[in-house]
């Protein structure tokens, strides 16, 4: 008897047992979803998780205040810019304080930063500030030591009153600095090695609809005073890939296109997704929007990081979500949100990877959140790194993952189709094309699969052209004689 | 009379479902026997619509994945079948109003004949041109937009055609008219929302009207 109840105390703690949730990183405070073909959301596994919040407090550097960019050089060492501190705090790669970066000695004299607020470092250690109300870019080796200084650019094209006031800074392996300025519309700011001005970059031509060209020229003068501007849009964010390519957001309130990758001579030549039912993808976060309230308005996208094998993720403040996008741009996954719970945003300004970490600075909180990868989001990362290589093949493994966790991500069913189309199973790729929504490939699994079918039955198709012309022959042969013998029988 | 009789009691006969097709390739003669000799049918016509809004709706929802740009999850037969419907009923409407004032000849009635007649090319090809959507490659889908477009560009015509044989215009007092109509065609839009809504007003009120007493006695 007793033995009894004990087995039944046991299978009741067992399915008790069953009833919790395996792992607690199943939720996460913010939605994680996706846009599909037809550009319906659809939502996701996670593909980043919230890890942890590094502070100036728990790190020794003291309080941030009010941070504005951060950056990870190569070595792996994470530098910010505390902008309300003036200084620059770096940390390695543990996320240890490893040194504070306040001064510097200029010309025999000591001088300081004055609000910096970007900060880049390039391959060699070099570091550059934008020293924002110093109205200069500062640049120094890697032992501190003051290398050059670039300030009061000077050019035609620029107007007398401007004041140079830098907010963020990259330069490329010939240390050709790119600068974003404030209140600079024309584009960024390039500079030569010497510090010399040279021109403008990825100028974001206005473009004014017809519907609005012929209103401004209903309305009175007065009217068209209160009427919003016609300005380019400022520049807000830059990173540089290893090619010397550079990316840039800026805002875009019409939400179709946020960042841009700057070929050396200024052209944009980023790739925007045809797999939409639109023709064109967009590249600007959301598709959708509340247009009043809380969290309302296009993506304002305040920032970028180039994560390798073309992958890029873009930062929007509105609503504090991450926008990863890959080489062909489509996106890949969203994440993050804004409010005051644990990983979530309260005003994030600039964004940083390190590995499969995702590091994003929070300027009122004046931390860094720290976002891992889960299973999903590395299943993705990985696979969209092997078809950049070009080794699709080895990539089939891990996109057939991706669909188990994600049975709508249609990237994935191309990826398939591609190694089917690739073993000649056309129609499997055909039937993967359909799914991931790719009708390009899938013309080419069909004219495939269609040549296959002719070929195989050339011979009857043959057989039946000869036996037909045979009997139309005889046909019309028996209607000559019968006619012939007619016309005697008469 | 006896004649115009016979013609009316039996409008289902073989001639009336044959002449559709006489009057696609001889659309002069054709139209102008609708309008005189009562050879075109209402039921006919309006069969040719219903015909036209099926076939659409089919083409939409089963053209093959290489031409077909519709999300399956918008297409509802029934809808689309009705839109037409009411977009003929509005068309027709709004061309007689005008053509009442133009001096134009046609009655309502071969107004609508036409516009159901002049639908035959695209009933008569969206079926095949979805089938044959089915063995295209993304390189030969020219064919398919060809048939269709073809198919449209002809309907159109008719429709210019018929409304100048029936109304005995000259063509540049058609596309006037034409042009009129689709003015027109807005304008009763608007009124319908103008009345619907005041209705909506009156019916609150009513309403209104109703609760009060029921909450008041």
């Amino acid at each position: 008897m007793r033995r009894k109840k004990l087995w039944l105390i046991m299978i009741i703690i067992i399915m008790w047992l069953n009833c919790i949730p395996v792992s607690a990183v199943s939720s996460v405070p913010y939605h994680t979803y996706n846009y599909d073909y037809w550009e319906y959301i659809y939502y996701t596994p996670a593909a980043y998780i919230p890890r942890e919040n590094i502070s100036g407090v728990n790190t020794g550097s003291g309080m941030l205040n009010n941070p504005q960019d951060i950056f990870v050089a190569e070595d792996g060492k994470i530098y910010v810019a505390d902008t309300g501190n003036n200084r620059i705090v770096v940390f390695d790669s543990s996320m240890k304080l490893e040194r504070i970066v306040d001064s510097f000695e200029n010309e025999g004299k000591k001088d300081t930063f004055s609000s910096p607020h970007g900060v880049f470092v390039t391959s060699d250690n070099k570091l550059y500030i934008a020293d924002t109300d110093n109205l200069r870019v500062v640049v120094l080796d890697e032992n501190g030591s003051l290398n050059r200084i670039i300030s009061n650019p000077t050019s035609e094209v620029l107007a007398q009153d401007f004041v140079f006031s830098p907010l963020k800074v990259v330069a490329d392996y010939a240390e050709r600095a790119y600068v974003i300025a404030k209140n600079m519309f024309q584009g960024i700011m390039a500079f030569d090695e010497n510090g010399n001005f040279t021109g403008f970059t990825g100028t974001i031509n206005v473009t004014i609809s017809t519907y609005e060209k012929i209103w401004r020229r209903l309305s009175t003068k007065r009217q068209r005073e209160k009427q919003i501007q016609f300005i380019p849009t400022e520049f807000t964010g830059l990173d540089i890939d290893e090619d010397g390519f550079v990316y840039a957001t800026n805002i875009d309130s019409k939400g179709k296109q946020s960042v841009r990758r700057l070929n050396p001579k200024g052209q944009d030549v980023i790739k925007k997704s045809n797999r939409n039912v639109r023709g064109e993808g967009t590249l600007s976060g959301d598709l959708y929007w509340r247009l009043q309230g809380d969290y309302s308005g296009a993506s304002r996208i305040v920032d970028v990081v180039y994560r390798g094998y073309g992958i890029y993720s873009i930062l929007d403040i509105t609503r504090g979500r991450i926008f990863t996008y890959d080489d062909e741009g489509n996106l890949l996954y969203i994440f993050g949100g804004r409010g005051s719970q644990e990983g979530t945003f309260k005003n994030p300004v600039a964004i940083e990877a390190i590995d499969d970490k995702i590091l994003v600075l929070d300027a009122y909180r004046g931390e860094i959140m720290t976002f891992s990868a889960t299973r999903y989001g590395n299943l993705i990362n990985k696979a969209v790194s092997l078809r950049y290589d070009g080794d699709e093949a080895s990539a089939v493994k891990l996109w057939k993952q991706v669909l188990e966790l994600d049975s709508n991500f249609e990237l994935a069913y191309v990826g398939i189709g591609k190694s089917y189309l690739a073993a000649g199973d056309n129609k499997k790729a055909m039937e993967y094309f359909k799914l991931g929504m790719d009708r390009e490939y899938y013309s080419i699994a069909y004219k495939r699969y269609r040549d296959d079918i002719l070929e195989d039955n050339l011979s009857y198709i043959l057989t039946a052209m000869v036996v037909l012309t045979a009997i139309k022959i005889t046909v019309s042969r028996i209607k000559k004689v019968n006619a012939g013998k007619a016309e005697r029988g008469l | 009379m006896p004649e115009k009789q016979k013609g009316d009691c039996d409008m289902l006969s073989k001639e009336k479902f044959k002449y559709p097709f006489y009057v696609m390739v001889h659309p002069f003669d054709g139209f102008y026997e609708i309008r005189h000799r009562e050879k075109g049918s209402i039921f006919v016509a309006l069969m040719l619509v219903f015909l036209f809004g099926l076939s659409y709706s089919i083409n939409r929802r089963y053209a093959s994945f290489v031409v077909n740009y519709i999300n399956p999850r918008s297409v509802d037969s029934r809808v689309e079948i009705a839109g037409i419907f009411i977009a003929v009923l509005l068309f027709a409407c709004s061309n007689w109003s005008i053509t009442c004032l133009m001096e134009g000849e046609g009655r309502f009635k071969d107004i609508l004949t036409v516009i159901g007649y002049s639908l035959l090319p695209m009933v008569l090809t969206l079926i095949p041109a979805t089938i044959l959507s089915w063995f295209v490659a993304s390189s030969e889908e020219g064919l398919y937009y060809l048939i269709i477009n073809v198919a449209t560009i002809f309907t159109v015509i008719l429709i210019v055609i018929g409304i100048m044989t029936i109304h005995n215009y000259t063509f540049g007092k058609t596309l006037i008219t034409l042009f009129i109509s689709f003015i027109a065609l807005l304008i009763i839009i608007f009124i319908i929302l103008l009345l619907i809504y005041l209705l909506q007003q009156v019916y609150m009120f009513f309403y209104g009207l109703y609760t009060e007493i029921i909450l008041k006695l």
